[in-house]
């Protein structure tokens, strides 16, 4: 069997077998020096191998390979001419209890489809039908890393420990922004609309890049803003629509509104 | 032949290496903005736990061998 040693493991291998030699040298000698330095070198050692990165892709990668897909989501759009409202559906629309999808209806203002009518065309990826079409929220792979990383679905979380919980799994666990304010209007149980303000999003530079966004796209958000409406429709079990996004400048600030829609 | 560190040596020692630790996580901490350190940062913070609860086992065997010694 042969171990491959990768570059960056090599000082925490050097430094655990020095350590572990100074360790018996020190046995040997009864030196308390000795003993203190192996014990130092094999710790910090180990701790080098413990702590070192997951996989890790580069940024430009994952904007050379995103880009597109959003540039084609704003060209599919337009093509069809589906010019109303976008909203995110919640599970109870669908047979399967996991799925959310994206519905924009052919005109602005119309009612939205029942359980029943969305369920005809629940497994197909880009449903289109007279009065609107389905589509597959960009952000619904990042809202199923977002729920692995709290250990459970949306669908058991309610308003108030999602605004408890997305903050430390954006910051802390996924490190995808460098911080992220929820706020309702008032009280978080009864608010129909929820502010999100994402600083320093992970994806800023690949919206800089992609092409300018139609008014329909912007409504459908980015991955992040579509993954929180996600987690937002899954723990209210009702419809929500983002109702306004806005980019700063220099991309370092995304702030985004959610209206929850009462049916 | 016997290993020259004493029990006190190794509680010192925990002590240290806890604050060094627990000080390293806090400042490479992504509340703080630090996303761009490729190192997984839950893994250090647990390690630096880990250590200062060895260290205050220590200090409560310390305690223990006082109250409990005439």
């Amino acid at each position: 069997m042969r171990i491959e040693v990768g570059f960056a493991q090599a000082p925490g291998i050097i430094m655990l077998i020095l350590g572990t030699i100074a360790l018996v040298a020190s046995t040997i000698s009864t030196s308390t020096i000795l003993a203190f330095i192996g014990l130092g070198l094999a710790f910090w050692g180990a701790i080098l191998l413990y702590i070192r990165p997951e996989e890790y892709t580069k940024k430009v990668l994952l904007e050379a390979t995103l880009s597109p897909s959003l540039t084609t989501l704003n060209q599919m759009i337009q093509e069809f001419a589906y010019k109303g409202d976008v909203t995110y559906l919640p599970p109870k629309y669908f047979a399967d209890p996991e799925t959310t999808k994206i519905y924009i209806s052919k005109h602005k203002d119309t009612s939205l489809p029942t359980p029943e009518q969305v369920q005809k065309y629940e497994n197909q990826p880009v449903a289109r039908t007279p009065r609107g079409m389905l589509l597959t929220p960009p952000g619904i792979q990042l809202s199923r890393l977002l729920e692995k990383s709290l250990g459970t679905t949306f669908i058991r979380t309610d308003l108030k420990n999602l605004q408890q919980n997305l903050p430390r799994l954006f910051i802390e666990n996924l490190e995808i922004a460098e911080n992220l304010e929820i706020r309702a209007e008032d009280d978080m149980t009864k608010s129909t609309t929820i502010h999100a303000k994402i600083t320093k999003p992970f994806y800023a530079d690949t919206f800089k890049e992609a092409e300018e966004p139609s008014q329909l796209t912007g409504l459908i958000g980015g991955p992040i803003c579509s993954a929180i409406a996600i987690a937002i429709t899954k723990a209210t079990g009702k419809p929500v629509r983002i109702t306004d996004t806005k980019s700063s400048e220099d991309g370092n600030t995304i702030e985004a509104s959610y209206e929850i829609i009462e049916e | 032949m016997s290993f020259p560190l004493t029990f006190w040596d190794i509680s010192l020692w925990l002590a240290i290496t806890a604050i060094v630790l627990l000080i390293t996580s806090e400042l490479i901490s992504p509340y703080y903005g630090k996303t761009n350190l490729l190192i997984n940062k839950k893994r250090l913070r647990n390690v630096a736990l880990t250590v200062s609860t060895l260290f205050l086992i220590t200090v409560a065997i310390r305690i223990a061998t006082i109250i409990i010694s005439p």
